[in-house]
């Protein structure tokens, strides 16, 4: 008999304290939110601002989880999604997230920050014309320059107003070569996918008229910008610090770029913050950025806009639905919010009214008026259909670069297997 | 005798219910997976066998198991020779520098996977090209950026990190190996060759069997290692089935796919690994 009250108080220990584990403290009129961060650069920064939020609203809780940089953080969102752990606020990539998510997705057409942003930001996370993402900065890539090693080498950048005029600028480079200290002249990261995506997205983007939703409903990807797309990938290949294919981002931008071992990069303003931590002049004082030319030998355009949304879950009870509105509407439209956009996030604004002066580097600016001027690809490679860019694209493309394959094979497979994922 | 029996059964039921909730349901969870098209967030329809059939000309699956068993082939001989080895020497004598040595052996099997592989890479691309720019031989620069580079910096890694653990099976098989038989053999003029092949190798030879099947499917599982230290590339060559699965299931987003990828690779490890414990335990000897 002892025996038997032994073992079954030995159940009940074991089964409080499963008990426990399951149950959650939340008291009063205290409200938790969690928001599901993919951008680890500003990670810090993000963080800082929940807690002013907090000091100024002691009500709200918020629980930040980061994931990104050498993770996989579309899966990890996944993964919560999966497992019943869904945030209330997350980060969406695009349509395919947009539609993905859709069923859990509020309409934020009514939020202050909806209204505020720049007209046409709101369409990379619209379907049939309701927006599901506020849109988180504008982010802009294209040949991230050096104008320093421009300049010693006698390149007047505004002279560069052409495709032509690059080429020429970069047979200069390679001649002075020796002179400049340059490893070679282009530092483009063959290794990782994300670059290579964005790299086609300049192609993409001009072959789809610049419309995302022209983009994401494409049934084809026909190349129609093929033969630039081969001019630049060559003279790219050629003048590149080899091998190529194992040359990783933080080399590419932390050592070579910085260390102006070599003077292009492909990359984005999301480089500065780091360029600042390594060395506080070269994002105000060297770094610019240079166009493609892509439909016409002298129309040259960046890729420009919202690369991520913030979307709200609607599936979780009222009271945190309407605070995580206000988060994010106070984080784009109160004046706190908007002074550390731009100069603790060091972002590009989506929103109007702000003083876009507060920028510290002229890249910043330059992205800014392109956006402003239309003269501005879209991030077309966000509207390929889900992995087409990480396991076809990328892969393809690097036997290309090594020599394995030709162009035309290149473009078939490609296309063929855009087809059959879309 | 029946209150024994629901003791029993009552200390067992924590483990098993464990069991049952993460592995046995999730598992039949899995099989019921692969014949829809799951996306990872509904099913819509049950596709029957179509995603085995799809696999079964998926060249690119194809590729990554050819690579996997060729890996695992070469890295579980590499293990095996060199764990083996290093318990032999360490066996030679016992004092305080041998159990040093063991220590140091073991520990690249105490760093998670991940982290081994960032630091591999670190001195493959890296550590690499200094030894290049300092002996001027060409091999050193340009790896993993390569298929066969790439290989064989996975296959170092592996063997790196797995080789302590196997010493230590073969250390502890090694030290039961009875002294009276290593007397009689000297005392016949067996040399420490025919000492070692002719006494120790088949009286250790339950540790190839532990040590082959160990090896032999954690070269079959290994992810982490190849994520980090190649991520795949160059151009996806060196990608082994776990992450083809993976990419399917999390990139793609066909996690109905990806389940039937997954089973057929169970069934291979398992069969592999199955056959080779039934023809090591054929070598064993009793005493």
């Amino acid at each position: 008999m002892k025996k038997l009250l032994l073992s079954s108080l030995f159940i009940v220990m074991l089964l409080s304290v499963v008990a426990c584990g399951g149950s959650e403290g939340t008291s009063g009129d205290q409200v938790d939110l969690s928001i599901f961060n993919i951008k680890v650069e500003t990670k810090d920064q993000l963080e800082n601002l929940i807690e002013k939020y907090e000091e100024e609203f002691p009500d709200v809780n918020i629980e930040l989880t980061t994931v990104g940089g050498g993770q996989d953080a579309p899966a990890a969102l996944q993964a919560k999604f999966a497992s019943n752990d869904e945030p209330n606020i997350f980060l969406l990539g695009g349509l395919s997230d947009a539609e993905k998510y859709q069923d859990y997705l509020i309409d934020v057409s009514e939020m202050e920050s909806a209204k505020t942003a720049i007209d046409g930001t709101l369409e990379g996370a619209m379907i049939d014309d309701v927006p599901y993402g506020i849109p988180l900065n504008i982010e802009g890539f294209g040949w991230m320059i050096n104008k320093d090693i421009f300049e010693q080498a006698g390149i007047d950048l505004a002279s560069i107003d052409s495709y032509q005029a690059f080429v020429e600028a970069v047979d200069t480079l390679e001649s002075n070569k020796e002179e400049l200290g340059l490893e070679a002249v282009f530092g483009f990261s063959g290794r990782e996918d994300w670059v290579v995506g964005q790299y086609s997205a300049h192609f993409s983007s001009a072959e789809f008229d610049h419309s995302v939703v022209g983009a994401y409903e494409s049934p084809e990807l026909t190349y129609e910008f093929g033969d630039r797309f081969k001019e630049y990938t060559d003279i790219m290949n050629t003048h590149n610090v080899q091998p190529i294919l194992s040359l990783d981002y933080s080399t590419s931008v932390e050592e070579l770029f910085v260390g102006e071992k070599v003077a292009i990069i492909h990359q984005g303003n999301w480089i500065i913050p780091t360029l600042d931590s390594i060395d506080q002049d070269f994002a105000s004082e060297k770094l610019g950025i240079l166009p493609f030319f892509i439909e016409s030998d002298t129309d040259g355009k960046i890729v420009a806009g919202p690369s991520w949304f913030w979307g709200i879950n609607g599936q979780k009870d009222e009271a945190q639905v309407e605070q995580a509105k206000h988060f994010i509407d106070w984080m784009y439209t109160s004046d706190y919010g908007k002074d550390k956009i731009m100069t603790d996030f060091k972002y590009i604004p989506s929103h109007e009214g702000y003083d876009v002066d507060k920028l510290t580097d002229t890249v910043s600016k330059d992205i800014y008026q392109m956006l402003l001027d239309g003269q501005n690809g879209i991030w077309a490679n966000n509207q390929y259909p889900d992995g087409f860019f990480s396991t076809v694209l990328f892969p393809e493309l690097q036997k290309y670069l090594n020599g394995d394959q030709s162009w035309e094979e290149f473009t078939t497979t490609t296309s063929d297997q855009y087809k059959e994922m879309r | 005798m029946q209150f024994k029996k629901l003791t029993y059964w009552m200390f067992l039921a924590p483990t098993l219910l464990a069991i049952l909730f993460v592995i046995i349901i999730p598992f039949i969870q899995g099989i019921n997976y692969s014949f829809t098209d799951y996306n990872g967030f509904q099913i819509n329809e049950y596709v029957g066998l179509d995603n085995y059939i799809r696999l079964l000309q998926d060249g690119k699956f194809l590729d990554s198991m050819i690579f996997t068993a060729l890996f695992s082939v070469v890295s579980v001989i590499g293990i095996n020779a060199i764990g083996l080895g290093l318990a032999l020497i360490v066996t030679q004598r016992a004092n305080k520098i041998s159990t040093v040595f063991r220590t140091i052996y073991f520990m690249p099997n105490l760093i998670g996977g991940i982290i081994l592989g960032f630091i591999w890479q670190f001195i493959f691309l890296k550590a690499f090209e200094g030894l290049g720019d300092l002996t001027g031989i060409e091999g050193f620069y340009g790896w993993l950026a390569d298929t066969k580079t790439g290989f064989w910096g996975l296959v170092i890694l592996f063997v790196w990190q797995m080789s302590g653990y196997i010493m230590v099976i073969y250390i502890s098989f090694l030290n039961n190996v009875p002294d009276e038989l290593l007397e009689a053999s000297r005392i016949d003029g067996a040399n420490s060759w025919q000492r070692f092949i002719h006494i120790k190798f088949p009286l250790i030879a339950p540790a190839f069997t532990i040590s082959l099947f160990l090896t032999l499917s954690n070269a079959f599982k290994v992810y982490d290692q190849n994520m980090a230290l190649t991520g795949g590339g160059p151009f996806s060559s060196t990608e082994m089935a776990t992450m083809n699965i993976y990419n399917s299931a999390f990139k793609l987003n066909e996690m109905g796919y990806a389940q039937a990828k997954a089973v057929v690779f169970l069934i291979i490890i398992a069969t592999i690994s199955l056959i080779q414990i039934y023809f090591t335990r054929k070598r064993e000897v009793d005493l």
